[in-house]
């Protein structure tokens, strides 16, 4: 059961304009909320889909994804403070940044098994917040960094929640055009075969270590981009705001929209970020703080019941990629 | 000359205390190295047990009224048979599923454990009845000059090594200690001789479970503070005491417990203490990345 229509161009067509409306559908007052809780979900659909790269496509699990996300924050929130560079400038640079900590990380670890490198990534994020937090003289560390500029776009500075939905939707589809190619490039086909067989992958002559990084760097620079929006966004920025916990949110979404597919991915963003807002104003505060037991428990239903997710990963792709297969073996013999 | 002597008293303290930390480190390490040799799961939520054998500890002693001794043990049985439930319900179902699987269950456990501790006993520190032990056990056992071993610390450090030397012994000279080994060479064919081996993944399960469990009783004790996120950095740094010491090896992590113990009170006595925790994550990287195969761990090659 596929719950992906006919014509997947036209649902998504459909969306995209229903969010171009959106801000201008009178709602009175809720409106703003309404933005602001939409803006924080195409974020972490921004999000999920950066982690979706390693997990989904590459099939590694990856513990630390918030560590990017962290240093894309703060390498936005400090250039735009010191430099006061321009958004076009900054979001490029805290990509790079995040891609630079991804090839660091990734080339010495990934030739570790899978549990090891999960391991180590939740290692490294750990070190990340501990570094933001006490390095005083970069990050100011637990007084969180306040005062970040608003962006502005041809000089004019953003001070509408509209203004912001528009920002990250722009993003998203950025984002979006890149996965999709990336998806369905050469890489995109072997981080498959890595993902199903690592070592028929490596006897197809895929560099099992190449491939790795690149997904790696790739899952990188997209959280850290995400990251230089949050933090131009909230204007503010605190290191408990990258702690482990994120990891786990963001993995969540991709477990429960489906690991490896790119709508699933977003549609885990689009219904579990409106949820957690909602339990955020039905629950006491106690309960609302312990909202990661429903995380945890929807992580071990879903592994148990229905491993693919909501919309699972296309067998056409895995079509593509043995059509590519065949292509390769033919062209060796 | 006087300084000189106060330094090396201090370096000599610290060294007791971590090693009084590292016999901790190495009664959780042996849960995760257990389970890690018979069905090469990270078990996240090890680290969860261990907190709740503190507070369950914690429940029994100062909500129910029962007395120390008869506490614990009726803790290390919980938790038992907590880990053997664990494996039953959130394991054993996918042992043939891929291993991304059997991971992302284990961190949803994990998450799961924590925040149900909390929604329990409240995010709050708690500490133990200041009565719960004999006092004696707060006066110093040994002293050497400035140097002290209290006898709490030396209690922790005699169960420790009681219960490694037991574990060693289960394993090396037992049945089930071989049906252990075997099964962590073949599964497949362990059952083809005649190994029920989801009895022995369960019984390495509650055995790994209790010592968790005991382990967090005591540092319950030892920092009279227990609260439900203990269980996730100290279930990350006894993993990697069980990556160090030579995973799926008990000695190796008890040297590895003993190891990372002492490298983080020195660490944070004489480089930083802000970075106590990143001390045990260099650590646990630097091995993973240089010496996978842990201290006194054997190579093992990839299956195909």
């Amino acid at each position: 059961m596929s719950l992906s229509p006919k014509n997947p161009h036209v649902l998504f067509l459909a969306i995209l304009f229903l969010a171009i409306i959106l801000p201008w559908i009178p709602l009175g007052p809720s409106t703003n909320y309404l933005l602001r809780v939409l803006t924080t979900a195409v974020l972490y659909m921004m999000l999920a889909l950066g982690l979706n790269i390693v997990p989904g496509f590459t099939g590694l699990l990856d513990l630390g994804y918030v560590g990017f996300y962290g240093i894309g924050a703060y390498t936005s929130g400090l250039l735009a403070i010191h430099y006061d560079l321009s958004l076009w400038v900054i979001l490029p640079l805290a990509a790079a940044n995040g891609a630079l900590w991804g090839v660091l990380l990734g080339a010495p670890t990934l030739r570790l098994t899978g549990d090891y490198f999960a391991i180590v990534t939740f290692g490294f994020s750990e070190l990340v917040v501990l570094l933001i937090r006490n390095e005083l003289w970069l990050t100011r560390g637990p007084m969180g960094l306040p005062g970040i500029p608003p962006p502005s776009i041809f000089g004019y500075p953003l001070t509408q929640g509209w203004q912001y939905f528009y920002l990250a939707l722009f993003l998203l589809l950025v984002v979006l055009v890149v996965v999709v190619r990336l998806e369905n490039s050469r890489i995109g086909r072997a981080w498959f075969a890595i993902r199903e067989d690592e070592i028929a992958a490596q006897c197809c002559g895929i560099s099992l270590i190449r491939y790795k990084v690149m997904a790696f760097a790739a899952s990188a620079a997209i959280g850290a981009m995400a990251g230089a929006f949050y933090a131009k966004w909230f204007r503010f920025i605190h290191p408990d705001m990258f702690k482990f916990w994120e990891s786990i949110l963001i993995l969540c979404l991709i477990v429960f929209g489906g690991m490896g597919s790119i709508a699933g991915t977003m549609l885990g963003a689009l219904i579990l970020i409106p949820l957690t807002e909602v339990l955020r104003t039905a629950l006491p505060q106690s309960m609302f703080n312990a909202r990661y037991l429903i995380y945890g428990l929807l992580l071990v239903i879903m592994m148990r019941l229905r491993p693919e997710g909501l919309i699972p990963f296309q067998l056409s792709r895995s079509r593509k990629a043995e059509q590519a297969k065949a292509r390769l073996l033919g062209s060796e013999e | 000359m006087e300084s000189l002597l106060d330094q090396s008293s201090l370096f000599l303290q610290q060294l007791v205390n971590g090693i009084t930390l590292g016999g901790v480190y190495a009664l959780i390490a042996v849960g995760y190295t257990m389970v890690y040799g018979v069905i090469q799961l990270i078990n996240f939520a090890h680290g969860e047990i261990y907190m709740l054998g503190a507070f369950l500890a914690y429940t029994l002693v100062a909500v129910v009224g029962m007395p120390f001794f008869p506490a614990f043990i009726l803790t290390l049985m919980i938790c038992a048979v907590l880990g053997v439930v664990l494996d039953f319900v959130a394991y054993r179902p996918l042992r043939k599923a891929p291993r991304l699987a059997a991971l992302i269950t284990a961190i949803g456990m994990s998450i799961f454990l924590q925040n149900m501790a909390m929604l329990i006993w409240g995010s709050q520190i708690k500490s133990y009845p200041r009565d719960i032990l004999p006092a004696f056990f707060s006066e110093s056992a040994l002293t050497f000059g400035d140097v002290t071993l209290s006898w709490l610390q030396l209690f922790i450090l005699f169960i420790t090594l009681l219960f490694m030397i037991i574990l060693h012994l289960t394993i090396h000279k037992t049945r089930i200690g071989m049906a252990m080994r075997a099964i962590s060479q073949d599964k497949t064919a362990s059952a083809l001789m005649g190994i029920g081996v989801n009895r022995v993944i369960s019984f390495t399960f509650a055995i790994g479970s209790a010592m968790g469990g005991m382990a967090g009783i005591l540092v319950g004790l030892y920092y009279n503070a227990i609260f439900p996120t203990m269980g996730y950095v100290a279930g990350i740094k006894a993993f990697a005491a069980a990556v160090l010491g030579g995973i799926g090896s008990v000695p190796g992590a008890m040297l590895g417990g003993g190891v990372l113990g002492i490298a983080e009170v020195m660490g944070a006595g004489y480089i930083s203490s802000e970075y106590r925790d990143g001390i045990s994550y260099a650590v646990m990287i630097a091995v993973i990345l240089f010496k996978p195969s842990g201290l006194i761990g054997k190579q093992v090659g990839e299956k195909v």
